[in-house]
């Protein structure tokens, strides 16, 4: 039970490369959904393919050459058509660094499950629970005991 | 109950806190469960319904109390979905590592 997912993958390539894998619609649709309709920029709202699967609109938050890449979209790549900043999303963030060797460290984040107030953090309803971290961590006790 | 109802339960700072005094796994009487939230009885009683409704706690009648525990099987699932997830993760950020390296 987490509120995020967080990935990493070191790739054997340059930080542009993965980054060009990552922000061109035709890189993209080799390796993540199988077709993009619509303009695959910042600030709109192409419509991800995914075969039989169905369809996802998502939007596009942001691209920083070669370092950032983010959109919005309904999590798990599940059939969803329509305007993605009226619905519950969750924020899907590509982070690039480059390693010594050359090679490229992908972080890779997905947020916002549960869509907890941005304040929570420093509510006191932190202070006197420990918040959502320290929610999980016993429910991870809870789950150990089953 | 589909798991996005679970995940919007979940998104609240009172109803977090309430999933916190229940996740040792004791229950709790209603009135006691409601002691100390920082919100009134009836806003507390609110809270407690919408977590009833998404099944993350069960209510269960106590003569002329009601009992409240979580039902864990609720946040497993929720569990289950997030490390599904996290599996789809893998295999796409696979398949960008074999674009990328060749």
């Amino acid at each position: 039970m987490q509120n995020s997912i967080q990935r990493e993958i070191t790739i054997n390539a340059s930080r542009e490369r993965v980054y060009k894998a990552i922000s061109d619609p035709e890189q993209v649709v080799k390796w993540f959904p199988e077709t993009i309709e619509g303009n695959y920029a910042v600030d709109e709202q192409p419509v991800f393919g995914f075969g039989d699967h169905g369809k996802n609109q998502v939007f596009i938050v942001d691209a920083r050459p070669h370092e950032y890449f983010a959109f919005r979209w309904v999590p798990g790549g599940n059939h969803f058509l329509g305007d993605v900043l009226s619905v519950d999303t969750t924020l899907v963030e590509f982070r690039l660094s480059e390693l010594q060797d050359g090679s490229c460290k992908v972080s890779l984040s997905e947020t916002g499950f549960a869509s907890l107030p941005a304040e929570i953090a420093e509510s006191s309803h932190e202070q006197n629970s420990g918040g959502w971290n320290f929610m999980l961590g016993r429910l991870e006790t809870l789950f150990a005991g089953d | 109950m589909s798991v996005e109802a679970i995940f919007k339960a979940l998104g609240d700072p009172v109803r977090l806190e309430i999933i916190t005094r229940l996740s040792d796994g004791s229950s709790y009487t209603i009135g006691k469960l409601s002691e100390d939230l920082g919100v009134s009885r009836q806003g507390a009683r609110k809270q407690i319904q919408t977590l009833a409704s998404a099944d993350i706690i069960q209510l269960h009648p106590a003569g002329r109390e009601t009992r409240v525990s979580l039902n864990t099987e609720s946040l497993q699932q929720a569990r289950l979905f997030i490390s599904q997830l996290e599996q789809q993760w893998d295999q796409r950020l696979l398949a960008l590592k074999q674009l990328s390296e060749d």
